[in-house]
């Protein structure tokens, strides 16, 4: 119980110590050179600043719908997977083409007819009238 | 939401003192004050719709955000510190320092004496604060400089109530006993303090 006591007196006899050092403390941190005071002064001042430029609601580059939609710029990974998913789509397309022509080629070789008949136009009606006959 | 005035008095009420505070964390006048500004700046900026009740909570966490970024940083920069010490500069801009600068703005009326013994004592009573662990001189800021109380000093430190209490008591045990080895019993700290 005694021990408690001395304890509980010692922790009290600390802590007010404590306060009287946080007072020190407080009272040295008033004694800034005019150097930080000057710092300091410029970092509140740009505070400010932007705090009316929130209070006014033109900060769009931070938080606006403006700020929002150029924040996906600094995406990078989605950028890049949309950069791969877009050369992926067009070598796609790109061999279909050239796929399309080398079959298209090959019709026109393996064809009966000599390639001239199916450039000229009325070779196509002339057919269908010898069917027809 | 705090207006523009509201704002102003806050900050020009706990710069000095967030300043103080950063310098014994970070050991570094420079940094210490990009440290405050960045924290003034992104207080302002996120938290322009809050209460001017809620700023000492939002800045204190802010400051210490900024803080633990700034280890980080220096952690990553020491490293390549480190790897290119070989190509190490010189401290730039030391000599473009106006020596006036650095003169503090005191009282001026009070005898150099006694100007004398309290820069002393103070320097004293920073060195055991910065000898202080980090955790243990978070708390005791928080709680005795900053005048919080336990909850809130464990909301702010993220940490339990008890963690604060057993963090503050280890740091006021260590500083006393540093400041007795200095001289510095508790009757001398009061008498500066009725000074002060």
């Amino acid at each position: 119980m005694n021990i408690d006591n001395t304890d509980q007196k010692d922790i009290e006899q600390f802590e007010v110590q404590a306060k009287q050092i946080a007072g020190l403390l407080d009272a040295h941190a008033n004694r800034l050179n005019m150097h930080t005071l000057k710092r300091l002064e410029d970092g509140r001042v740009r505070a400010l600043k932007a705090h009316a430029q929130r209070l006014a609601g033109i900060n769009v580059n931070v938080d606006g719908t403006l700020g929002q939609i150029a924040a996906w710029a600094a995406h990078h990974r989605l950028i890049l997977s949309g950069l791969v998913l877009a050369t992926i789509v067009s070598s796609f397309v790109v061999l279909r083409a050239l796929n399309t022509n080398e079959s298209s080629d090959a019709f026109l070789l393996g064809a009966e007819l000599p390639p001239e008949a199916f450039v000229d136009r009325g070779f196509e009606p002339s057919l269908n009238r010898h069917e027809n006959i | 939401m705090a207006s523009s005035q509201e704002l102003s008095d806050f900050l020009r009420d706990v710069e000095r003192r967030a300043f103080k505070q950063t310098v014994y964390a970070v050991r570094d006048e420079h940094v210490a004050l990009d440290i405050v500004q960045d924290a003034m700046l992104k207080l302002a900026e996120k938290y322009a719709d809050k209460s001017v009740k809620e700023y000492p909570m939002l800045f204190q966490r802010i400051l210490q955000n900024t803080m633990k970024d700034f280890w980080r940083r220096q952690k990553v920069r020491n490293l390549w510190t480190t790897l290119l010490s070989s190509f190490g500069a010189g401290q730039d801009g030391e000599e473009d320092r106006d020596p006036l600068d650095s003169i503090d703005v005191g009282d001026e009326s009070e005898n150099p004496m006694v100007q004398l013994e309290r820069s002393q004592t103070m320097k004293i009573i920073e060195k055991a604060l910065e000898k202080l662990p980090a955790r243990q001189r978070e708390a005791f800021i928080l709680r005795y400089w900053e005048d919080m109380d336990v909850a809130e000093t464990a909301t702010m430190m993220g940490c339990s109530q008890g963690s604060v209490k057993t963090h503050c008591s280890r740091a006021l045990h260590t500083m006393a006993a540093l400041l007795e080895k200095q001289g510095l019993g508790s009757k001398t700290i009061a008498n500066l303090g009725v000074e002060s």
